[in-house]
């Protein structure tokens, strides 16, 4: 009996030896990334401190140079700012709208979930152009939105090429994400918390708010920030929706790189717009945390 | 629980439903103006007619892009669906000290704006001349977005395994790989399939790295419908458009099927 | 405080009937552990007073008013719950004084209150620490003392103690018990561990399939059991199978296969019944008028006491455990001898 037991478990054990090691498993999968993933961007950030000539693509020779253009150009400053308050604007509006969505889906009885989700992931799947493509048709000028409006009114109401239009893509597009990372940090909320609050004598609304709510914030924070760092850096839907009227960062960058064909600029450009991305989401994550005291204990 | 408990009122339906309906009625708008018989994206239709299909499928390069995407998926599914599933075997099973780190390592072409990670591979690119612009470039540029969907999903279904099966299958004499191709794939492959889907829609549908990878010639249909926006605004657009709409329904139907959307859904993001 | 009244209690979820029609009188002050196997409803049960669940049919009264229609946060209800249920982003203090913040109650009375109350638990210095850095035992207090400091009408506990290890998990059964007379609060202890309901009850409920089986002191449950379902349920128990043949001073007399035995118990001459003997009630001698012979077939040291298994005519299989002082070797033929007192007819259809 022992001895069986014994030969089983040393066949089991010594058996992982005859096959290759497994490390191959990561190989093929981390070569990619370092080359075709890593090196670019190390490349990308050599390009910025490269110096751009009258032609060409760039010389091997090293200057802050573009630098000083990307950080002291004030039309960049202001791009930059309309993209962080366009993002931000995204983001809180996502919110508001994601959160009763996620509230509603996680309490919903397990087979009306299933309905729930794919009306939610279905949109999700589809490309990002026609998505845009289909504001176009509502927000233009034969919209549906501006017929509505001048039935309604005797107004015009032209969202595309504004702003506004640009924020409504952008909460259509990241409305799932949002709601889905909500939604899985309301499933890990156990049930009786809530219970235990109420018949310790609070209200739904009070149990929510000093249960639920709380519990669910680092939810809130990963669609939040999956939402402003997708919406900052978002291309297609605010040329789409914004008609060209509208310039963000990420047209500014592509413009320079491919119009202007001035990568060291663009890299440098990129950067800056990387690091600022990253500063703000370094800040937010610090305020975040001190409304969360409890993960950090 | 009870709705007494929770607290779930109507007013609470009432929102959510026009969440949905603001979620799925752009895609409804798109596809029925697909069907719209006039000349003109309008509305109300004029009448219904599946002219605009036959119009977008005899617009040469949207048929050719369309088979280019379709090509370009295919091979980036084959790719990312191999290389993410071996990745979650190994992270999942055998990584300990740098499980983190290579998660983080693996997911990070997610994390990273596609904007700038198509601008780093462009001049990446252009500057080695190792591949340039046109299939090459973009498939590598779309298995590096598509890989971590695969890495997600099989991951996911890696993580409840039971791994006393294999160790049974290796005690009843099974070797390494009939083990897994015998025991762990079928049991897995939900998770693969799921990936898959997940990873050919992500390289079908994909924008900012194909717009600085594709050369002319070689576009693929986001960004032959892009271009084609720019100057005009017909039908045609919307019945191309109404392709992608498809897709993904019938993904999320597949999905739900093998694996059930619940799954991936909390862990995906 | 107030007294329970459960009448005609019924919860359904979808085709499973959790309670059916449950009856159950629990007096002001008393401890009450509802105890059956998983399953059984217990915790329906303890919901369906909490106001966390609505019947489907039936009533709850407290006090012989009726709170049926009332939502839990207006039953004045304590509720311990398995995991504890602490709110995992408030510390200890903040999580004691959550119910007398929703009752709006001043911060000089909310200070007092929840200091005291942690003093009782003996959670002093422990105030400012988040749940997760406390441990079980002492999560389990703040638990209790969560729901003690509103001065509940009544205090319900869902197997507070299943997470506990075992010796932890005796201290806490002493404790409990002795807190719960200090507070000398109604209360309802949900469990499936006999052992734990013998210590804290005043009286047992035993609940199966969402039925009630048998209420009474844990001696009453012990010594007669109404059924062969609550005897074999509560502690260990033998059964000889025999029929009715007459009455005799008081007691019955039962003919069955290994001889005719007097038995303490209710039933009609020519019925089918099952005599219940404990297996401590088994002894190796010919002290009592109950008699049989045996053969012992294993015998296994369990420390405190001996466990044999004993063949007895009509292939009957009895249990018994005796002190370890007298050891008799398998094999050997014994003479067995019970109590009439210690033995206890039921129903055979029951069983
Ligand atoms: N919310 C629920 N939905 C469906 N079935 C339930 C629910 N709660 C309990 N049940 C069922 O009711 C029965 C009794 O459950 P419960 O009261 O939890 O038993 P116990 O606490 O005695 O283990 C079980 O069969 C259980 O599966
Ligand atoms: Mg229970």
């Amino acid at each position: 009996m022992a001895s069986t037991e014994g030969i089983l478990r040393a066949g089991v054990r010594a058996a992982p030896r005859r096959g290759l090691p497994p490390w191959l498993l990561i190989a093929p999968t981390l070569l990619l990334l370092a080359v075709f993933f890593l090196v670019p961007y190390v490349n990308m950030v050599r390009m910025s401190l490269l110096v751009k000539p009258a032609v060409g693509a760039y010389e091997p020779e090293f200057t802050l140079a573009n630098y000083a253009r990307a950080l002291l150009d004030p039309f960049h400053w202001r791009v930059m700012y309309r993209t962080f308050w366009l993002a931000g604007l995204t983001t809180a509006l996502t919110l508001l709208i994601a959160y009763p969505v996620a509230y509603h889906l996680s309490y919903a009885p397990r087979r009306r979930r299933r309905w729930l989700l794919m009306l939610l992931i279905s949109p999700l799947l589809v490309s990002l152009v026609v998505r845009g493509f289909a504001w176009m048709i509502l927000l233009g000028r034969v919209g549906l939105v501006n017929l509505a409006v001048q039935r309604l009114t005797g107004h015009e109401l032209v969202l595309i090429g504004t702003p506004t239009a640009i924020v409504i893509g952008l909460v259509h597009v990241y409305v799932p994400f949002m709601a889905l990372a909500i939604a899985g940090a309301l499933q890990n909320i156990p049930p009786d918390l809530i219970q235990a609050a109420r018949s310790l004598g609070a209200s739904p609304w009070a149990a929510f708010r000093r249960v639920v709510w709380p519990l669910s914030l680092p939810g809130v924070q990963a669609g939040t920030l999956l939402v402003f760092v997708l919406a900052v850096s978002s291309y297609v839907i605010p040329i789409l929706l914004g008609a060209s009227n509208v310039l963000v960062m990420p047209m500014l960058i592509v413009q320079t790189l491919l119009d202007a064909f001035n990568w060291p600029l663009g890299s440098a450009l990129s950067m800056v717009f990387f690091g600022l991305t990253a500063a703000v989401v370094a800040l937010y994550l610090r305020l975040l945390a001190r409304g969360m005291p409890w993960t950090r204990a | 629980m009870d709705a007494r408990i929770t607290g779930r009122g109507t007013w609470l339906a009432i929102v959510v439903t026009g969440v949905y309906i603001f979620l799925i009625g752009p895609m409804a708008i798109v596809v029925l103006a697909a069907l719209n018989a006039g000349d003109y994206l309008a509305f109300p239709p004029q009448g219904l007619s599946l002219r605009w299909f036959i119009r977008a499928a005899q617009t040469e390069p949207f048929v050719r892009s369309f088979l280019f995407s379709l090509k370009l998926a295919a091979w980036v599914t084959v790719a990312s669906t191999l290389l993410g599933t071996a990745a979650a075997l190994y992270v999942v099973r055998h990584s300990a000290r740098f499980r983190n780190v290579l998660r983080l390592a693996i997911l990070a072409p997610l994390q990273l704006p596609a904007i700038l990670t198509g601008i780093a591979l462009l001049i990446f690119f252009l500057a080695t001349g190792i591949g340039t612009r046109g299939m090459r470039a973009l498939f590598i540029g779309h298995t590096l977005v598509s890989l971590p969907y695969v890495f997600l999903t099989v991951s996911a279904v890696l993580a409840g395994f039971d791994r006393s099966l294999e160790e049974a299958a290796r005690s009843l004499g099974a070797g390494p790989f009939t083990t897994f191709r015998r025991i762990t794939l079928p049991l897995i492959q939900g998770g693969v399939i799921s990936g898959a889907l997940f990873a050919f829609i992500t390289s079908f549908d994909q924008f900012p790295i194909s717009l600085l990878l594709v050369s002319v010639g070689n576009s693929t249909l986001p960004i032959q419908l892009f271009d084609y926006l720019r100057f005009s605004f017909d039908p045609a657009a919307a019945a191309v458009s109404t392709v992608s709409v498809l897709m993904s329904v019938v993904i999320v139907l597949i999905v739900d099927r093998l694996v059930g959307l619940q799954a991936v859904s909390w862990g995906a993001q | 405080m107030s007294s329970i009244t459960l009448r005609g209690l019924t919860k359904r979820f979808g085709a499973v009937a959790a309670v059916r029609e449950l009856d159950l009188e629990i007096q002001e002050g008393e401890l009450v552990t509802l105890l059956g196997p998983s399953g059984c409803g217990k915790t329906t049960t303890l919901r369906l007073i909490a106001g966390l669940e609505v019947p489907d049919a039936g009533e709850v009264l407290f006090s012989g008013r009726p709170v049926t229609a009332l939502p839990p946060e207006r039953r004045n209800v304590g509720i311990v719950f398995q995991n504890y249920a602490l709110f995992p982003h408030m510390t200890v203090w903040q999580n004691v004084a959550f119910g007398l913040e929703m009752r709006r109650e001043s911060p000089r009375l909310i200070r007092d209150r929840v200091a005291a109350i942690l003093d009782r638990v003996q959670l002093h210095g422990l105030e400012h620490r988040y749940p997760r850095q406390l441990s079980g035992g002492q999560q389990q207090r703040v638990a209790l003392a969560r729901a003690l400091v509103m001065n509940p009408a009544v205090l319900l506990l869902d197997e507070p103690l299943a997470n506990l290890d075992a010796r932890l998990r005796e201290d806490m059964r002493f404790y409990i018990r002795q807190l719960q007379r200090e507070v000398g609060i109604t209360t309802v202890y949900v469990t499936h561990d006999q052992a734990e309901a013998m210590v804290l009850a005043d009286r047992i409920a035993l609940m199966r399939d969402g039925r009630l089986q048998q209420i009474g002191p844990p001696e009453e449950i012990y010594r007669r059991p109404t059924n062969a379902w609550v005897a074999e349920f509560v502690g260990l128990s033998n059964f000889i199978p025999g029929r009715v043949a007459g009455r005799e001073n008081g007691l019955l007399v039962v003919r069955t296969a290994a001889g005719t035995f007097t038995c303490a118990g209710e039933a009609e001459a020519g019925r089918d019944v099952l005599i219940c003997v404990r297996p401590e009630a088994l002894r190796f001698d010919e002290t009592h008028p109950n008699q049989l012979r045996g053969t012992v077939r294993e015998r296994v040291y369990l420390g405190n006491l001996v466990d044999y298994r004993v063949e007895a005519p009509g292939g009957l299989q009895l249990r018994v455990q005796a002190d370890p002082s007298r050891a008799v070797a398998p094999g050997r033929a014994v003479n067995l001898s019970f109590d009439p007192s210690a033995a206890w007819a039921v129903h055979a259809r029951e069983a």
